[in-house]
């Protein structure tokens, strides 16, 4: 028992000393790289540099949307992807989002983008629709 | 204040010492191996161990740093036969875990790639995963075994 | 004192009876639609075993892309029934993983999560889907990558563009491997164009984009 005790003592030590090191580089908090996820106020800040993607399904995107967002669902995926690569440029920064923070859409949709169209800059909003209401 | 240490010696056993070394070797060389890999790519290991779906993400980033070097740790008390037992009571019980949380994501349907070995058994089914998982157990449990029988500590 | 104990134990083995409880036969279904299938249906059979009904409270899935039907409000005491969760594939690709999420007035077990989950079989993998040039950028030809997926087999491609400013030339490299290289006659203005990609024999169509940008290539 106290040999185990000394082991798992003397394994915190290195990890504490990595989990120190990395401290920047991971999301604590939620399992979306920190480096991937965007604040409202961050992707209010970038202004007309950002392009905002609604990943919720069409009949949300009517009733109401970021202004100036493109749609952009995994249901019409092959349909919306052209009208959205048609605004897109290299210098601009995408920010996707869909109901809250819980909602995969976003994720899935900002994964298809940077793995399969393989754009750069591609963030999800923290908390997502819900948060840019509140922050509204 | 004296200081005293504790050799462990083994008393001749049903199993041959060097048997018992080999088996040694093996387990903890694989646990060394298994927390380097782990311990190279920690985010990698903390979204494998997400990907099981039993612990919440700021539990499973928390461990994904700290499991690796437990189980290097382990590897390296079996080899050097310091803290001999406790080392393999903390694998046995490393090992049950892994099997028990490897079996429930079959059952839960979950897409799983990691195991013992993090991103590098990515390419592993079900069977083989589970097979080497309880093949290393049955070496611990042995080891385990053989040592409650037979060894005699000697305080110097 | 032996029939003192003989009782209380009674009661307890009677008050312990007397409860709800839904079983399900399996909290988690994997299906593997066709390529052409619009949606994917997960049946999950439950029955109470229980003395008293139980009553369904709540049934939502992770997704808008799910519907989850239960067939009935209240579950009779050993009665069965099953909730169908009804996943719409839409434009989806790979291994989807959908949650159902059931809440009862089961007072053992209130919440259950009903996993579906769907491999799509993907005919087509194209990498990259997007290619693009920058104004003024030197108008050399990019490739695309299409490989067959696992269980397919694809002969021949059929590649359309749908501007004539953009030039494709497809040609097979390995068997189920394709390359098309996309080339834009010139890059002084901003233009795209929505490659159609039609494997022979396949009723199915995919798309890639080309694009040349109206900013200057990034160096």
């Amino acid at each position: 028992m106290r040999q185990a005790l000394i082991l798992v003592v003397l394994a915190f030590l290195p990890g504490i000393g990595q989990a120190l090191y990395f401290r920047d580089k991971v999301s604590w908090q939620s399992p979306v790289p920190a480096s991937e996820m965007v604040t409202v106020a961050q992707a209010r800040a970038w202004g007309r540099n950002a392009i905002w993607v609604d990943a919720r399904p069409d009949v949300e995107f009517e009733r109401d949307h970021v202004s100036g967002a493109v749609p952009l669902n995994e249901d019409r995926w092959n349909e919306l992807l052209p009208r959205f690569l048609a605004t897109w440029s290299p210098e601009k920064r995408v920010v996707v989002y869909c109901s809250s923070q819980s909602c995969n859409a976003s994720r899935e949709v900002a994964r298809r983008l940077r793995h399969e169209a393989q754009l750069k800059n591609v963030f999800v909003l923290q908390g997502g629709w819900e948060e840019w209401l509140e922050k509204k | 204040m004296k200081s005293a240490s504790s050799i462990l010696s083994f008393q001749s056993s049903t199993i041959p010492r060097f048997v018992r070394r080999i088996a040694e070797f093996i387990v903890g060389g694989i646990f060394i191996y298994a927390g380097v890999i782990k311990a190279l790519d920690p985010i990698r290991f903390a979204s494998d161990i997400d990907n099981y779906k039993i612990l919440p993400w700021t539990i499973s980033v928390r461990l994904a740093f700290y499991l690796p070097w437990l189980e290097i740790f382990c590897g390296l008390a079996l080899i050097l036969r310091r803290l001999y037992l406790g080392g393999l009571s903390i694998l046995a019980a490393l090992i049950s875990v892994f099997v028990i949380a490897t079996v429930a994501a079959k059952v839960r349907g979950l897409d799983i790639t990691c195991g013992c070995f993090g991103h590098a058994s990515k390419n592993w089914n079900f069977s083989t995963h589970l097979g080497l998982d309880l093949v290393l157990f049955g070496l611990v449990i042995s080891l385990l075994c053989a040592c409650g029988r037979n060894f005699t500590t000697t305080e110097r | 004192m032996r029939t003192r104990i003989l009782a209380f134990a009674s009661s307890i083995v009677i008050c312990a009876a007397a409860h709800a409880e839904l079983k399900w036969e399996q909290t988690a279904v994997e299906l593997h639609p066709t390529a052409t299938d619009k949606e994917a249906v997960g049946h999950f059979k439950y029955q109470n075993t229980g003395s008293k009904p139980v009553r369904f409270e709540s049934v939502h899935t992770s997704c808008g892309c799910t519907a989850a039907q239960t067939q009935k409000d209240e579950v009779p005491p050993g009665e069965k029934g099953e909730i169908t969760a009804t996943f719409k594939i839409g434009d989806r690709t790979g291994t989807q993983v959908k949650t159902v999420t059931v809440n009862t007035d089961d007072p053992v077990n209130a919440t259950t999560v009903l996993t579906l989950k769907a491999v799509i079989p993907q005919e087509l993998e194209i990498n990259p889907s997007f290619v693009f040039w920058g104004q003024g950028e030197a108008p050399k030809p990019k490739t695309i990558v299409v490989r067959a997926g696992k269980d397919f087999s694809v002969k021949q491609l059929k590649v359309t563009s749908s501007s004539p400013d953009f030039e494709t030339k497809v040609a097979q490299t390995a068997k189920g491997q394709f390359r098309i290289d996309v080339q834009p006659h010139d890059t002084s203005r901003d233009m795209a164009a929505t490659l159609t990609i039609q494997p022979e024999g396949s009723s199915k169509t995919f798309y890639a984009m080309a694009r040349v940008t109206n900013v200057p290539a990034v160096q």
